[in-house]
């Protein structure tokens, strides 16, 4: 299977690629490397841009993007409710950018679409290497601490737990990304459960060998 | 470290001031005052080697005058500094006269480094004698790399594998020749390109990290363009090689942090400092009156983060900083 992947930079490139294959079961080939975003709301400015560009200038089967929610409404359940659509929430909206931008293309390269596993890293990609370090990052503790008006951790203390500074080197983030994911390399279950933005992805991601057959 | 500065009728500085953080970015449009500001700290580098003017005369009025702060441990000591123009200074006032904190401060001071380099000068061959210091437009940046490789090899291992990491077709450093020590970049096919040969990205690449790395940095630093010729992509690893000068213990370096003053044009280098607004001195300019404004002052900015990026919002006006259209 051929997966392209977009990311915020190399660091999350790198943690990406292990978590798409962990869910995946299976080493996928990477293709069209390095494709960058700059951030909400670039990331749904420029995504329908790449999956044009997937679509008809490469052979990907799937595209796996991720974001960080930073402070915006969190996906849940009700989300998930057929033609809901939350105008706030980054999942709903890179998915319903997904789905218009695929809904217009010819099928090329012997395929349909571009499949799709979109992520949302809440509040940030570094919450997710700390799962199964600190019981305390999880997603609920985040969405409980915005109903009660008050957060559980910042995205700056959340960078110190993992990297040991908030203004860690390139390589230091590459290094302390694959640290920390690692630990879901062979079982992702807990990252699924603990951060139900992982889990969308990771359901994605594990739909794709059936989308693809 | 500067802890503030206060300009009166300084070039377009008429009326304003500045607290100074470790690592200082400056955005704003052509003539707001950001070379005025590196160019007033040069004027104080050049009167701090003097003797200190201690009789009680002022400046006179209505003339340049500028007033430094510093921060601990030197938090007590005021300069003021008076100009007859705004090209020359005379007059150099401190407070309390005559400290031991003003001795060990203008050590500091003289030291004081501006850079704005030039890629015809830097792909030069230098006088290898010349090496102890980068030049101001990083002209004998041969001779600073080949000091480095004999007096500090550890430094120079270090810049080295800095620089094939982040221009991966490289393989290494070469500096040939005698008296004059040319720069010559191995590839990883074997191949050698001479410096004269090399993109104007890689020789200020290059220089930056000649500065990163350089074992006995300055107390304060000042760029000019820190992205001129830079890739968009590759503009972490200068804001990363700066920080590693500012913030030394977040790479683990003993090392005293170095005050740095940057500017810069790129709206893509602004989006790094997303987590750090503190970092970002907005100048604006109205007419002939510039004035600086620390991004981080401003009572929306949280608000301003969750709704998009730091580059487009510059871009936008939304920040100001922008140049004015008739």
């Amino acid at each position: 299977m051929k997966v392209a992947l977009l990311s915020e930079s190399p660091a999350d490139e790198a943690a990406l690629r292990v978590l798409v294959e962990s869910a995946l079961g299976e080493r996928p080939q990477f293709v069209a490397a390095g494709l960058r975003a700059r951030g909400w709301p670039n990331v749904a400015q420029l995504l329908p841009a790449v999956i044009r560009h997937l679509h008809f200038q490469t052979d990907a089967d799937a595209l796996a993007v991720v974001v960080d929610s930073d402070d915006s409404v969190v996906h849940t359940e009700e989300h998930e409710r057929p033609d809901y659509f939350h105008p706030q929430c980054r999942m709903c909206g890179l998915r319903a950018v997904f789905r218009r931008t695929v809904k217009k293309l010819p099928p090329a390269h012997g395929r349909q679409r571009v499949l799709r596993g979109v992520g949302v890293a809440v509040p940030a990609v570094e919450a997710w290497y700390l799962c199964g370090r600190d019981d305390g990052v999880t997603e609920g503790a985040w969405v409980e601490g915005q109903r009660r008006g008050r957060l559980p951790y910042t995205r700056a203390e959340l960078k110190w737990r993992v990297y040991g500074t908030d203004r860690p080197s390139l390589p230091h983030e590459i290094r302390c990304a694959l640290q920390e994911v690692e630990r879901h390399r062979r079982d992702a279950r807990r990252l699924e459960a603990d951060f139900p933005g992982f889990g969308a992805l990771a359901r994605e991601v594990r739909g794709w060998r059936q989308d693809n057959s | 470290m500067i802890a503030s500065i206060a300009f009166r009728n300084f070039k377009a500085l008429r009326n304003t001031s500045l607290r100074l953080a470790p690592f200082n970015l400056l955005i704003g449009p052509n003539g707001s005052g950001k070379t005025s500001l590196i160019q007033s700290l040069l004027h104080l580098r050049g009167l701090a080697k003097l003797p200190v003017d201690e009789t009680a005369r002022s400046g006179k009025s209505g003339h340049p005058e500028i007033v430094f702060k510093f921060a601990a441990p030197h938090d007590k000591v005021a300069a003021r500094m008076g100009c007859v123009s705004d090209f020359v200074c005379d007059l150099l006032q401190v407070t309390p006269a005559g400290t031991a904190q003003w001795k060990s401060l203008r050590d500091d001071l003289v030291r004081t480094r501006s850079y704005l380099f030039d890629h015809y000068a830097m792909a030069m061959p230098a006088a290898r004698d010349s090496g102890a210091v980068l030049a101001g437009n990083g002209g004998n940046l041969a001779a600073v790399l080949a000091h480095m490789e004999a007096r500090h090899p550890g430094a120079f291992a270090a810049l080295v594998g800095e620089c094939v990491r982040i221009l991966p077709e490289f393989a290494g450093i070469e500096l040939t020749g005698g008296p004059q020590v040319s720069l010559v970049m191995q590839l990883t096919d074997g191949g050698r390109v001479p410096a004269e040969n090399l993109s104007q990205g890689t020789l200020y690449a290059l220089g930056v990290l000649g500065l990163a790395f350089d074992p006995m940095p300055p107390g304060i630093l000042c760029i000019e363009e820190i992205d001129r010729g830079i890739h968009p992509r590759l503009l972490r690893e200068v804001r990363d090689a700066l920080y590693r000068l500012s913030y030394p213990q977040s790479f683990g370096l003993a090392q005293r942090p170095v005050q740095i003053i940057a500017t810069t044009h790129s709206p893509y280098l602004l989006d790094l400092f997303r987590d750090h607004p503190e970092e970002i001195v907005l100048a604006n300019k109205r007419g002939t009156e510039a004035q600086f404004e620390r991004l981080a002052d401003r009572p929306d900015i949280a608000e301003l983060l969750r709704e998009g990026s730091l580059g487009d919002m510059w871009f936008s006006g939304i920040l100001g900083g922008v140049p004015e259209e008739r």
